[in-house]
């Protein structure tokens, strides 16, 4: 019993950590992402395939599309075709 | 940004109403925020529903155009007006995008003045040139009205969000003219930099709401597809129009994110606009340099004199006022005042007597009692002197008795009498001048009264300070008034610490406290003269905001200091072992709950760890309040590191953590009831097997507790998808280490389910035999007839066969084998060995004893009694009896009576080559084992060797012996 409670704290406490929102692109292309956080807006280029940590604490973000949308910090979002897929 | 206690109390005694309701709009603001979020998320669901209907119905026209090859790439200029302005200023985007076939619409469209979404026709139009097909498809007329049902819905969302963003505007605008006012003050500052931020949430969650519609529309106009291209068959007419609206909506959706974006990047910039504003009007306070000049003690010489004059005139003509107005309201707050003063100095005294006072007696306090006194003498009767204040302050408020001038002045006065009083009184409490018993620190007698006085002198200097300044301050006397008197408080407090230098309060280790004393340790003595000096010279070349602000940093942050290390050493000397049972708390718990040396020692830690925790709670806050931090900046670091903690990208919720593992010990809490419930109401009553009682209660366990702790995973907040990784990993380990583990546990598992065998039951696996005690999760308990208790790892009995003696039922066989001479007649020995086993109670009459003529010895027949008992433990007496019972008919019966008594016991195998003429009874041959007889063993009280029963000591020896040999296995 002890050992399966142990276990299950370590296994807690190593996924305890939530992480922001996590951009993935999935288009063949390289995607420019326009990202807007706190005062500063900057843009975010994510290869192909590539997975990018962006806006730990909400955040706007324009995609490729031209579609705007809002971003809370821990969401999981995709790329694909140009528009963003929130997960 | 200096506001100390004093300013403080005085802010909070009559500015807190307005605070606590400020406060309160907020939160109301942000529950109806919330609110308006989970209404927006139904519209959301509603827009979803409809639009399915909608495509349901309409599914044959869009048929058609699911012909068309599904292009879901960008439609280049499907982005009408984007209403924010600052998308004019971003030229990089336009190369940013090149593989998009055009930049987005807001490049394309200079930003439309008004923000919301004008769907500009040419932009909706598709980009080829042949867009418009000829119309002639026949248009539904509930399609229509469906589709203008959903528009409606859709529109009603979209500026339900319009006027949540255009509220929201609106509370900026109002925040940043409240700033602008409020510009010089801290604390108001602090309130609305919190009001900021969490418009900046509101706004986010705000545009957050609109994401599903957008992806609604997305996915419809994916299912659409792209207009028909030039030579393309033409497109319904209704196709087109739901795409043109669907556009359109898209295109809004875009404009008011734009539009959250913009506003999000404004209360971004007001919310750091405060901190840069707080962070200079602290600056300038305390660095602030006034020209010291002898004109300026000129004039503050007599704007003293006017507000001498003033203060009195306003002091008089207030007293008289209320004496002639209202005597009733004076009187009764004055009254109600002494009575709350009397219930607090009363209260205290009678409650905490034993902690606060010096006890006479007591010839030699120890170090823990000294703390512990000095700690609550300071403590308690600050606290009720501070409630004395306050409840008067809101007796004479509440009882419109203060009028607006005289207000502040006696606010401040009780904020310094109490902030006084606590420096005396932890002064006088550390440093005992009349009692050298109860002094916490080892100085002389003269030292230790000339100390207090010091103190005493610099608290009482630096809160005349306060108090004038409040009073020059409430009178609106010039500024000057009040730097000439914290220039003058600076020096004096200055002296005073200079002057502290020549105390000799100290002593060496063996002499007695009414010693002369010594001189400070030069590295004290020096730096208590630098400390002086540097305030004065602040003072003197014009820092005097520095200057007040170090004075009463020494004389509060000290004491508070002070007070902080008092709490740790009590904190510490009360964890130490053995201390906490000397205590009156320990004692009652010794009287009370009959604790242990141990378990006091356990709880002395515990309390010790709370005192800790209990001191830093309290006094950190305040010293930080003290440094000019405002409440409104404590509440948000506090609730920012309960809430989340961000090391890189990485966000960890302490409370999230703190909230799973209550969630899981709830959730092994109830497991645990449900546990003792079942077995104990429902199973016990049902008269279920001790065995599958146990079965069903493990199992329940472990399904309780992982519930519970998946329970308590998502309650932290932990994605459990991060657990797979770690999952991924653990799988790997156990394919190496934790397989033997593992494997134990799911044979355990299987152990508990197919029940071979049960708690409770007599098996023999391998050289290990005895009764299961335990099912755990990796080994079986097995306690052997020794009462040995042996630990076998759960697979070993799954994969070992295993022979359980009472697996279906207990009814056993057992044998007693019967030799008598061939003087005999055996018809009639089988007749009276097989009367004597009927006659036993405990031998079963179905199946019937039966006796077999099993050998003709060189001298002797060889019988074997073989009888069945219900409960094969009671094998061992049952044959007990019959041997004796054998015996005794023998006799009676003169069977082998000519012949000279010789009674020996035998091994079976031995047994022909012994001349016996009396019936023998022998150890059992075969089925009943030495451990049958063993088994007996713990059913006797007497602890000793089990065979002891049957036979003496020395034969039982041999007969394990002989038993072993004839069992090769065991």
């Amino acid at each position: 019993m002890k050992t399966f409670v142990i276990a299950l704290l370590s296994g807690v406490l190593a996924a305890a950590a939530v992480s922001a929102a996590t951009v993935t692109n999935k288009d063949g292309e390289t995607a420019v992402l326009v990202v807007v956080e706190g005062e500063s807006r900057m843009e975010v280029a994510i290869d192909a395939g590539a997975t990018e940590m962006i806006c730990p604490s909400g955040c706007f973000v324009t995609t490729p599309s031209g579609d705007r949308i809002g971003l809370q910090g821990d969401e999981n979002v995709e790329i694909v075709n140009g528009s963003a897929i929130v997960k | 940004m200096i506001s100390h206690a004093f300013a403080s109390f005085r802010r909070l005694s009559y500015s807190n109403r307005i605070v606590t309701t400020a406060r309160g709009d907020s939160a109301s603001g942000a529950w109806f925020g919330l609110l308006r979020v989970l209404k927006l998320h139904f519209v959301g669901k509603l827009l979803a529903v409809s639009v399915c209907l909608l495509s349901l119905a309409g599914a044959g026209a869009v048929v058609a155009q699911d012909a068309q090859p599904a292009q879901t790439t960008t439609q280049p200029a499907q982005t009408p007006a984007q209403a924010p302005a600052q998308s004019n200023n971003q030229p990089a985007q336009n190369g940013a995008q090149p593989a998009q076939g055009g930049a987005p619409a807001q490049n394309v469209q200079p930003a439309a003045d008004d923000g919301k979404a004008q769907p500009a026709p040419n932009a909706q139009q598709p980009a080829g040139g042949a867009a418009q097909p000829a119309q002639n498809a026949p248009t539904p007329v509930q399609d229509a009205a469906q589709s203008n049902d959903a528009t409606i819905a859709a529109d009603a969302g979209q500026s339900q969000t319009a006027e949540q963003l255009a509220n929201a505007g609106k509370e900026l605008k109002r925040l940043r003219d409240l700033i602008a006012k409020a510009s010089d003050d801290d604390i108001a500052l602090a309130e609305l930099k919190v009001q900021v931020d969490a418009v900046g949430k509101q706004i986010i969650s705000t545009s957050i709401a609109t994401r599903p519609r957008l992806d609604e529309i997305k996915a419809r106009l994916t299912e659409l597809g792209d207009p028909p291209g030039e030579g393309q068959p033409p497109e319904a007419d209704i196709v087109t129009a739901e795409r043109k609206r669907l556009l359109a909506e898209r295109g809004e959706i875009n404009a008011l994110t734009g539009e959250a974006e913009s506003l999000s990047v404004q209360a971004t910039k007001l919310s750091n606009g405060i901190t840069a504003t707080r962070r200079a009007l602290f600056s300038n306070t305390l660095l602030k340099n006034t020209d010291v000049s002898i004109e300026m003690f000129d004039e503050a010489l007599s704007a003293t004199a006017n507000e001498t004059k003033v203060l009195s005139r306003s002091t008089m003509s207030w007293l008289t006022f209320v004496w002639n107005y209202k005597r009733i309201p004076l009187l009764t707050a004055i009254f109600l005042s002494i009575c709350a003063a009397m219930v607090f100095l009363v209260g205290s005294n009678k409650l905490f007597s034993p902690y606060i006072h010096h006890d006479k007696s007591d010839e030699e306090p120890s170090y823990f009692r000294r703390l512990s006194v000095a700690f609550w003498s300071t403590l308690i009767p600050t606290i009720s002197t501070g409630a004395f204040a306050v409840s008067s302050f809101f007796f004479l408020h509440s009882f419109n008795v203060l009028r607006s001038d005289i207000t502040p002045i006696i606010a401040i006065a009780l904020a310094v009498t109490v902030v006084g009083f606590f420096v005396t009184t932890l002064a006088n409490a550390v440093l005992s001048p009349w009692d050298s018993r109860w002094r916490l620190v080892r100085v002389s007698d003269r030292g230790a009264k000339v100390l207090l006085i010091t103190i005493f002198a610099m608290a009482l200097v630096n809160g005349l300070d306060y108090m004038f300044g409040g009073v020059s301050e409430a009178l609106g006397s010039p500024v000057v008034l009040t730097v000439v008197k914290s220039f003058i408080a600076s020096v004096v407090i200055g002296l005073i610490i200079i002057a502290s230098a020549w105390i000799k309060p100290t002593l060496k280790r063996d002499e007695p406290f009414d010693a002369p004393g010594r001189p400070w340790p030069r590295i004290v003595s020096i730096g208590l003269m630098l400390t002086g000096a540097s305030l004065i010279i602040a003072a003197a070349s014009g820092y005097v905001g520095l200057s007040r602000f170090i004075a009463t940093q020494i004389i509060i942050t000290g004491a508070i200091l002070v007070m902080m290390y008092i709490g740790f050493l009590t904190g510490k000397a009360v964890s130490r072992q053995g201390a906490f049972a000397e205590t009156l708390a320990g004692r009652y718990l010794e009287r009370r709950f009959k604790l242990e040396q141990v378990g006091l020692d356990q709880v002395g830690l515990m309390a010790g760890l709370g005192i800790y925790a209990l001191v830093i709670l309290f006094f950190i806050p305040l010293i930080l309040l003290q440094w000019g931090f405002q409440v409104a900046d404590i509440e948000s670091w506090t609730y920012r590191a309960v809430t989340e903690i961000k090391i890189g990208t990485i966000t960890i919720s302490l409370m999230g953590i703190m909230a799973g593992v209550l969630f899981f010990v709830l959730g092994y809490i109830v497991t645990r009831w449900v546990q003792r419930w079942i077995d104990g109401n429902v199973m016990a009553r049902s008269r279920v097997d001790a065995g599958v009682r146990n079965s069903i209660r493990t199992g329940i366990g472990y399904i309780g507790v992982g519930l519970a702790g998946l329970i308590g995973v998502s309650a932290a907040g932990i994605d459990l998808s991060n657990l797979a990784l770690v999952a991924g990993a653990l799988s790997l380990g156990v394919g190496f280490g934790l397989q033997n583990i593992v494997s134990n546990f799911v044979s355990g598992l299987i152990l508990l389910v197919e029940r071979p065998f049960k708690v409770g039951d007599w098996i023999v696996s391998g050289t290990t035999e005895g009764f299961v005690k335990r099912i755990s999760v990796r080994a079986t308990e097995i306690e052997t007839f020794q009462h040995q208790s042996i630990m076998m790892p759960n697979s070993l009995l799954i994969n070992a066969s295993v022979g359980n003696w009472t697996h279906r039922n207990k009814l056993g066989r057992s044998e007693i084998a019967v030799t008598v001479t061939y003087a005999s007649d055996p018809r009639r020995i089988m007749d009276l060995l097989a009367e004597i086993a009927g006659a036993h109670p405990m031998v079963l009459k179905n199946p019937s004893p039966t006796v077999g003529f099993t050998a003709f010895g060189e001298e002797r027949m060889t019988f074997e009694l073989r009888i069945y008992v219900a409960d094969v433990l009671t094998g061992g007496g049952v044959r007990n009896d019959l041997r004796v019972a054998i015996y005794e008919r023998f006799r009676d019966e003169g069977i082998g009576a000519p012949f000279p008594l010789k009674i020996e016991d035998v091994p079976i195998e031995d047994q022909t080559g012994i001349e016996s003429h009396e019936p023998e009874t022998v150890g059992e041959p075969k089925g009943a084992t030495s451990a049958e007889a063993r088994a007996a063993a713990p059913k006797k009280e007497a602890a000793s060797a089990a065979p002891l029963d049957e036979e003496s000591e020395e034969e039982g020896g041999k007969r394990r012996a002989s038993s072993r040999r004839s069992n090769p296995n065991r």
